[in-house]
């Protein structure tokens, strides 16, 4: 591929935009660290030193990683469009719920069957959890923003229903269905944490690459989020696109939940997705990431990194683990801010050719 | 003497200079046009004067005193009034309650000596002193008149009453002709030259150079933010000024060979279309039409009467509740725009930045919409680089599209290199029927030619083009037949080698004496 000036400058403003946010937000955690009577620079050196220069915490961080870049592309697929699933969160949780109950429940079908076919039920559940919006929204112009969002809290409602009650494990202490069977759970790699699902999410990530930068279907997905008239006049038809847009973005959805709960969780727990959840940290990851996929690859393993990384500094510092979503909240508070300026730049240049 | 002066004016946006040292001189009394293609800078020269924005540098000088501008009604004190292009208006108002609309007139009572105001308007007075303004520039209007009753031209008279109204000496005009019909055009003149006889002085900011010739005094070109030349009307001719706004020799009319369509194959035929918009309103109304192999089928019509609607229609954005559209004998009514499409036809829309391009994205991804899907650019559903990068190459070469930088987004490029990429997508499609909207609109002569020449060249490989366009001299030059559309019905249809400005200007305006006569096919 040919990089040419306006390209480069474009990337050189997208990593930018990526790495201004974040120095920002470390610098204040900075501050907050040195109340603490700590050194910053060590507890930053901590943080990415056993999180991502030692082998075991580079792994680990990997296999972290994995669902939250899932997560991410589906943010970001949908984001790109122009239009905003929100029901990441819901998606993913459903897929992880049906997947707990299945894996328990058909533990005696062999690995080898079992976890690809789990997956695959997983991916769907995610679309199925996204066909009443996508429709709502292709077929009578509802707002799916709106839609997606409000289903999460009825989903979290039900599952909690069903998880404390139907399928509630008895012997469990806390509310929680019956831990999935042996042959469901994927095995660990290289003694660390990792599993397959990291290398299954490659194969996504690859995939999407193509999509979003090389396809029919990417081209379509960029001039429906840019004009939507446009898309429309030149005959990309808006409303199969978003059926499809949609679905795929559940689909993603569902994936990360199911390969989250298969190579982690073993069991749906009301705290499954974990705070604030893995569907709103991708949004995170989309927005870091600036909706482009190494972006997002990038983004992900960086939130990673505070993932893990939380917990090493509560080990060998004594700076709270807080720390890291002190910072996370920086991050989200800076990168909104970025977006006020682009907008603002973009109102200032759109002035400028008016006249 | 000079009215307004203005030395060096200047006005930056960021580092763009719109207006570069402008030196500006209005005589008193006369009739000053101002022309300039799109985007050289008149509007931003006419804010500064109305008030609206304020100079970078330079200083504007009425009747020789140095003036500072921060609102429209500091302008307006000092005598400088301006006419938009888009009226602002309350349409449920009447005439007088529009004019004076901010600077009610309250009842007084007067005791003795005293006299007080009351918290209620004087309605008599004010309808009279408005009836006594529009006899006096003799408008022939009535001051109790409700606006949204009033045809566009009358409404016009009463923006320009809301200026007299307010004692301004110097009223300037934005593109006043653009949304008028032929007639009303000729009854806006009586109005300039009275308001001229009267004393005042007009500028008129045009890009139709035909109207400059008939009603200007003198003439100022600005090309680029910058004054090229002013000419005393009597003393120069449209070709001049033209010459003058692109920086070259340009053909105002194309030439055009008539030829006799009617024993040519039926390509394309709509029957009876009709269609509501979302008010619930019939806006396409049983329209019928025809067009032939090889022919140029104008739609000529006032802005708004349905053109939108219709074009919407043609093109598979918005459905018809009844009719039949048919295209080489194949029923395409209510299709998707990739269908139409596929079908060979192709389409210039009317709102460019709209429907036609993506500004946010790459000229060559502009060039391939629509038909980005097909073998030559498309396989396995993966887009292929380096052949659209070819096509982009290839189509800015054969349509001498001018970019400064060849992967840059469209919207670095002017009004007319823009649509000169929609032409250069929709042409190399190869289409059968080309179903034109505004081809030129807001694009500056020399893209003008060259659109209208694409259009007529089409034309001479047999293809069939529907041309929907307000402007009239447009059509007149290109159409072999043209139809005009009024209130969502074609409400007649003359034949382009012999029609008239004012039989098809009556049409315009919704008169027609004989039934609309249903060519013999």
């Amino acid at each position: 591929m040919k990089y040419d000036k306006q390209a480069l400058k474009q990337s050189g403003f997208k990593i930018l935009s990526m790495i201004i946010p974040v120095l920002i937000a470390f610098a204040i955690g900075a501050i907050v660290i040195l109340f603490a009577k700590e050194n910053p620079l060590k507890i930053y050196f901590i943080l990415f030193d056993r999180s991502f220069f030692r082998i075991q915490g580079l792994l680990k961080t990997l296999h972290y990683a994995g669902p939250l870049i899932l997560a991410g592309l589906a943010i970001a697929l949908s984001f790109k469009a122009g239009l905003f699933n929100m029901g990441i969160e819901g998606q993913i949780i459903s897929a992880g719920f049906v997947v707990a109950v299945l894996g328990y429940l058909w533990q005696s079908l062999p690995s080898i069957v079992l976890i690809p076919l789990l997956l695959i039920i997983g991916t769907l559940v995610g679309v199925i959890v996204a066909i009443l919006p996508a429709i709502l929204k292709a077929r009578y112009n509802v707002n799916e923003m709106v839609v997606t969002l409000l289903l999460n809290y009825a989903i979290i409602q039900v599952l909690e229903y069903l998880t404390s009650n139907v399928f509630r494990d008895p012997s469990s202490g806390y509310v929680s269905t019956n831990m999935i069977g042996q042959s469901a759970i994927m095995t660990r790699l290289f003694g660390s944490k990792l599993t397959m699902f990291f290398f299954v999410v490659v194969v996504v990530f690859v995939i999407f690459y193509y999509i979003f930068n090389r396809s029919k279907l990417g081209y379509e997905i960029t001039a429906m989020g840019k004009n939507r008239f446009f898309a429309e006049a030149t005959g990309m038809r808006i409303q199969r696109k978003i059926m499809i847009i949609m679905l795929t973005s559940g689909a993603l959805a569902g994936l990360a939940g199911a390969g989250w709960m298969l190579s982690e969780k073993f069991s749906y727990t009301l705290d499954f997705s974990g705070t604030p959840g893995l569907g709103w940290d991708g949004m995170l990851i989309a927005l870091l990431g600036s909706h482009s996929p190494i972006g997002i690859l990038v983004a992900g393993i960086f939130y990673a990194i505070l993932k893990t990384g939380s917990s090493n500094i509560a080990i060998f510092t004594n700076v709270p683990a807080e720390i890291i979503v002190l910072l996370q909240a920086l991050i989200v508070l800076f990168l909104s801010l970025k977006m006020i300026i682009k907008a603002a730049s973009k109102r200032a240049s759109k002035r400028k050719e008016k006249n | 003497m000079e009215i307004i002066k203005t030395i060096e004016l200047t006005r930056m946006f960021g580092d763009f200079i719109a207006n570069n040292q402008i030196d500006l001189t209005v005589e008193e009394n006369e009739i000053k046009a101002i022309v300039g293609e799109n985007g050289a800078g008149k509007s931003t020269l006419m804010n500064m004067l109305y008030g609206l924005l304020k100079p970078t540098a330079g200083e504007i000088y009425i009747r020789g005193e140095v003036v500072h501008f921060d609102s429209p009604n500091d302008a307006i004190k000092k005598g400088i009034g301006m006419v938009h292009q888009h009226f602002k208006l309350v349409p449920s108002l009447t005439i007088y309650e529009n004019v004076i609309l901010g600077i009610e007139v309250e009842r007084k009572i007067k005791l003795g000596k005293y006299s007080f105001s009351l918290p209620s308007i004087d309605h008599k007075y004010e309808a009279k002193a408005i009836q006594d303004l529009i006899d006096r520039f003799q408008f022939g209007l009535k001051s109790t008149d409700i606006v949204k009753n009033l045809s566009i031209g009358a409404k016009q008279k009463v923006e320009i009453l809301k200026m007299l109204y307010r004692n301004v000496d110097i009223v300037i005009f934005d593109e006043p002709t653009a949304v008028l019909t032929p007639q009303e055009i000729k009854a806006f003149f009586v109005t300039l030259k009275e308001l001229k006889k009267q004393g005042k002085s007009i500028i008129l900011i045009t890009h139709k150079l035909q109207e400059v010739m008939e009603v200007s005094d003198s003439v100022t070109v600005i090309k680029q933010g910058k004054v090229i030349g002013n000419r005393v009307t009597k003393e120069t001719s449209d070709k001049e000024l033209a010459r003058m706004m692109v920086g070259r020799e340009v053909l105002l009319n194309v030439e055009k060979k008539y030829q006799d369509y009617s024993k040519n194959e039926i390509v394309y035929e709509i029957k009876d279309l009709t269609t509501y918009n979302h008010d619930g309103i019939k806006v396409v109304n049983g329209i019928s039409f025809h067009l032939r192999k090889g022919e140029i089928l104008g739609i000529a019509g006032v802005e708004g009467n349905g053109q939108s609607e219709l074009l919407d229609l043609l093109t598979g954005l918005s459905q018809s509740i009844s009719g039949k559209i048919i295209f080489n004998g194949i029923d395409i009514t209510n299709k998707w725009p990739d269908e139409m499409r596929t079908q060979k036809i192709g389409f210039i829309p009317e709102d460019r930045y709209e429907q036609g391009l993506c500004l946010d994205m790459s000229i060559a991804e502009n060039m391939i919409a629509g038909h980005h899907g097909k073998k030559e650019v498309c396989k396995h559903g993966l887009l292929l680089t380096q052949k659209i990068n070819e096509k982009r190459d290839r189509l800015i070469k054969s349509n001498d599209i001018r970019v400064s930088d060849c992967e840059g987004n469209v919207s670095s490029l002017s009004g007319g290199n823009a649509q000169k990429i929609i032409l250069a997508r929709e042409f190399d499609a190869n289409p059968e029927l080309l179903i034109a909207a505004q081809p030129t609109r807001g694009v500056d002569i020399g893209a003008i030619e060259y659109i209208h020449k694409s259009l007529l060249n089409l034309q001479a490989q047999g293809k069939s083009i529907l041309l929907i366009s307000s402007e009239l001299s447009e059509i007149m030059s290109l159409a072999d037949r043209i139809a005009v559309i009024y209130k969502g019905q074609i409400i007649g249809e003359v034949n382009g080698i012999n029609a008239s400005r004012e039989e098809i200007g009556l049409l315009m305006a919704g008169i027609c004496e004989r039934k609309p006569e249903n060519e013999v096919r």
